[in-house]
């Protein structure tokens, strides 16, 4: 029976092909948008990439294998593709790919590796503020700014400080947690240096 | 995607240059250019203009009494500037509640007026403080009052070719008084449901010169002239203000969505300008 079956489909098919090749028009011959060189810095590292103008920075990071820049959302509502742009905590979903030419872009990993863990993502582990972890990296680097600006934030600021940034896992309670102890060490670290 | 051209030019010369003759888009932080790709409500550009590299966008000044905001100016910007938080604290205090701090980083005032959406909130406290937009363009340079420049839902007073310089406002001086509420469903990242800004400058309590405005209530952000008109020149207590709650009450043309009913922001028109009235000169709402 199915071989009676791929006889008929087959013959079926032969016609439909010699109709479709006749009936086809020529199609203009296909170009490719085009794209942009964008020589920029990652966590340090130099790298020069090329891709069409309408690549967002996010989709442009993760093709160069910087993976732990997430997608989220694609419109700037959760926050797990947060980086530093020359310093600045950004979205990379709404930025475009070639607006990072000649500029510098720290991802969670610029910020520390398993082998030299930052405080913040110390913290981070002892206090339990990650479960399925794919909010944290883009956490981590809203804490990272946060935390720059201000050193030891009440428990309220840290708030307003990772409010572009969503967790569906934790309910936010020990991001907090770590996030108050990471400032704490740093602050103190500081006040032990001078 | 058919893909698009891209130019980043340094200068505002530049930036008219590359527009010329082009469908183009302008590109500043990016954070409504980029959700707004993906629905391309009038078609992809031929041309995207990236703007953030023109330094003279740039820069918050206090110049023969007026502050100077740059295009480029961020709600980060307005957060931390020294100039605006003694000048025109309401704008540190609408910045505070614009979306989140990573957004805030990037997202510029102009472009959020540009946007034209009724729901922009840089545009109440600017409409309060009587701002003018300035811009730049193939014609030369021209200036439009705010509440001129938004004229309706997602439309503006630009024209082809145009680029907002910079938005000032004459600075309200030391005993201004002020207030600002956004009404909305969470603490941060939330779209308004009703935006009240309000900037009296008083002699005693005398109101000299009021400024009324409301956001996501009308198509375009809009003063309420009435009330400000029923202000002025008059000693403010708990009946007049109440006036004024009721003019801007009926100044809203407010929708129902997903957000709130229209009966619900048509109430909280009244309830949010007269609190804000009261606060402000400290008259007590009981």
């Amino acid at each position: 029976m199915a071989t009676a079956t791929k006889k008929k489909k087959a013959s079926g098919n032969a016609k439909g092909k010699t109709a479709a090749r006749k009936a086809a028009p020529r199609a203009a011959a296909y170009t490719p948008p085009p794209k942009f060189p964008i020589s920029f810095t990652v966590n340090g590292q130099e790298v020069r990439a090329e891709a069409p103008a309408h690549t967002s920075l996010l989709y442009l990071l993760r093709d160069l294998g910087f993976t732990e820049v997430k997608n989220g959302c694609e419109a700037g509502d959760c926050g797990a593709c947060t980086v530093l742009l020359d310093g600045v905590a950004v979205n990379a979903c709404c930025a475009l790919g070639v607006q990072a030419d000649g500029r510098e872009i720290t991802t969670v990993k610029g910020i520390g590796t398993v082998d030299n863990l930052h405080p913040i993502q110390k913290k981070f582990i002892e206090h339990g503020a990650i479960q399925c972890g794919f909010c944290t990296p883009g956490m981590i680097v809203a804490a990272y700014e946060l935390l720059e600006k201000k050193p030891r934030p009440t428990r309220e600021e840290i708030k307003a400080g990772i409010a572009g940034n969503l967790c569906r896992c934790t309910g936010y309670v020990k991001i907090i947690d770590a996030i108050e102890a990471a400032g704490g060490e740093m602050a103190s670290a500081k006040g032990r240096k001078s | 995607m058919r893909g698009f051209d891209f130019a980043a030019p340094t200068t505002i010369q530049g930036i008219l240059k590359a527009a010329k003759g082009k469908k183009y888009k302008f590109i500043a932080g990016g954070t409504n250019f980029l959700p707004d790709l993906r629905h391309a409500h009038d078609g992809l550009p031929q041309l995207v203009i990236d703007i953030s590299r023109v330094d003279a966008l740039r820069g918050i000044a206090l110049a023969k009494g007026e502050v100077r905001l740059g295009a480029l100016t961020t709600m980060t910007d307005l957060l931390e500037n020294k100039i605006v938080a003694r000048e025109a604290p309401i704008l540190p205090a609408m910045a505070a509640k614009f979306a989140g701090p990573i957004i805030r980083n990037r997202a510029s005032v102009a472009g959020n007026l540009i946007d034209g959406g009724p729901a922009a909130d840089a545009a109440p406290p600017l409409l309060a403080l009587k701002a003018v937009v300035r811009l730049a363009g193939p014609a030369g340079k021209r200036a439009v009052p705010l509440d001129k420049f938004l004229t309706g839902y997602r439309k503006t007073a630009i024209k082809p070719g145009e680029i907002i310089t910079e938005i000032a406002f004459p600075a309200p001086g030391k005993s201004h008084k002020w207030g600002y509420y956004k009404l909305a469903r969470r603490n941060a990242m939330a779209i308004t449901v009703v935006g009240t800004a309000v900037v009296l400058k008083m002699k005693g309590n005398v109101c000299q010169e009021a400024g009324i405005s409301l956001g996501s209530v009308n198509p375009a952000p809009s003063r309420c002239y009435e009330a400000e008109n029923i202000l002025e020149g008059k000693t403010v207590d708990l009946v007049l203000a109440q006036k004024a709650a009721e003019a801007c009450r009926a100044a809203s043309a407010p929708i129902d969505d997903i957000r709130a009913s229209a009966e619900y922001r048509k109430l909280m028109c009244e309830v949010l300008p007269r609190r804000l009235i009261c606060q402000a000169l400290n008259i007590p709402l009981d």
